[in-house]
């Protein structure tokens, strides 16, 4: 009998007794992400040569996050409410080789740790940042979020939202990440390739994608992956947005110096300098 | 002839690869598994492409479909 072929990297037993199936509701997004994530992450062992352990999986708490340390047989580290981000940095300034794959939700990244979010993009640190945006607090019971849709109703908002949504890509690159991007859980051949383009990146890679909660939406998910599908479109095949569609692609791809480089130049400098 | 094969403890019956599979070839059946999940089960495997798309989607690691080729590969009857 053929197993699936990622669970090769997913810890099925521990030592509590077995660990899957995962602990994910029926349908969820988070799933689905981890398993793009797990695709991108084997062709990129497979084509680029890198070793397992220079793969790091980091998250913070919610949803998403619990899909690093309880199921990956990399190393992974489940942190702090919305400080996923700045572990990340500490794992890079001790080994800038590795290369490190942050998975975080809406609430984690952009309302709790919205300041880390900005200022991780701003220093171009060489972390792919997975920001899986469901659109309200899934983990808690369904509140309203900053990035739930304007008119949406939610359990704190039974009358529709009154505020405008976040956009997380906008922020992303206003604050200065080199490669950014938006897929939904409705398109996994694009999100696996911009998965592999942004892990391969040197700098911040913000990949958002919108994903559905079937639970708290109180929709079934193949009824909220069509609707996702219908209100995306894509960037390239449109010069102007529709009205009450949500653009999705790759909206930046630049290169530009990681903050590890300029200061791994600054120490070979003062080095030299000393040795005269 | 592709084959599918679904690892009924893991399935969460979400159906998001019944839906996902561009040629119709698997569909929800009537059996439940322990946890009451209906689960997919193949309606004509000899329409699969092997585009894997319902592997690639299943959140739960679930599902997957062994082709002729790795069936060959792996010292099986094809």
């Amino acid at each position: 009998m053929k197993r699936h072929p990622m669970l090769k990297y997913l810890k099925e037993k521990g030592p509590a007794g077995p660990r899957m199936p995962t602990i994910m509701c029926p349908g969820c997004g988070a799933g689905q992400v981890l398993n793009y994530t797990l695709h991108a992450v084997d062709d990129i062992l497979r084509e680029d040569g890198i070793k397992k352990e220079e793969v790091v999986f980091i998250s913070g708490v919610g949803c998403s996050s619990r899909l690093t340390s309880h199921y990956l047989e990399f190393d992974s580290g489940w942190t702090i409410h919305g400080r996923a981000l700045p572990i990340a940095t500490g794992a890079l300034l001790a080994n800038p080789s590795l290369k490190i794959i942050v998975f975080t939700g809406d609430g984690d990244a952009m309302a709790i740790g919205g300041n880390h979010f900005i200022h991780t993009c701003r220093r171009n640190l060489n972390v792919t940042i997975l920001c899986i945006n469901n659109g309200l607090y899934g983990m808690t019971g369904g509140q309203v979020a900053p990035t739930t849709p304007a008119g949406i109703a939610t359990t704190t908002t039974p009358y529709g939202n009154i505020e405008e949504a976040f956009d997380i890509c906008k922020m992303a690159e206003t604050a200065g990440a080199s490669y950014v991007a938006r897929w939904t859980t409705a398109h996994p051949r694009q999100t696996i390739k911009s998965i592999k383009q942004g892990v391969r990146k040197r700098g911040s890679a913000v990949i958002e994608i919108l994903s559905q909660c079937p639970v708290h939406k109180k929709a079934s998910a193949v009824d909220m992956l069509r609707e996702l599908k219908a209100t995306t479109v894509s960037i390239k095949k449109t010069s102007c947005q529709p009205k009450g569609k949500t653009p999705i692609g790759v909206f930046c791809d630049k290169n530009k110096p990681e903050w590890t480089e300029k200061y791994q130049e600054i120490i070979t400098q003062h080095s030299s300098r000393e040795n005269r | 002839m592709n084959r599918l094969y679904i690892n009924q403890d893991y399935c969460k019956g979400c159906l998001i690869c019944v839906d996902v599979c561009p040629k119709h070839a698997i569909g929800a059946s009537d059996r439940l598994n322990s946890k009451g999940y209906i689960l997919p089960d193949e309606i004509d495997m000899s329409e699969c492409s092997g585009c894997m798309l319902c592997e690639m989607v299943c959140p739960d690691f679930a599902i997957a479909v062994e082709t002729d080729e790795e069936a060959y590969r792996h010292g099986g009857e094809t």
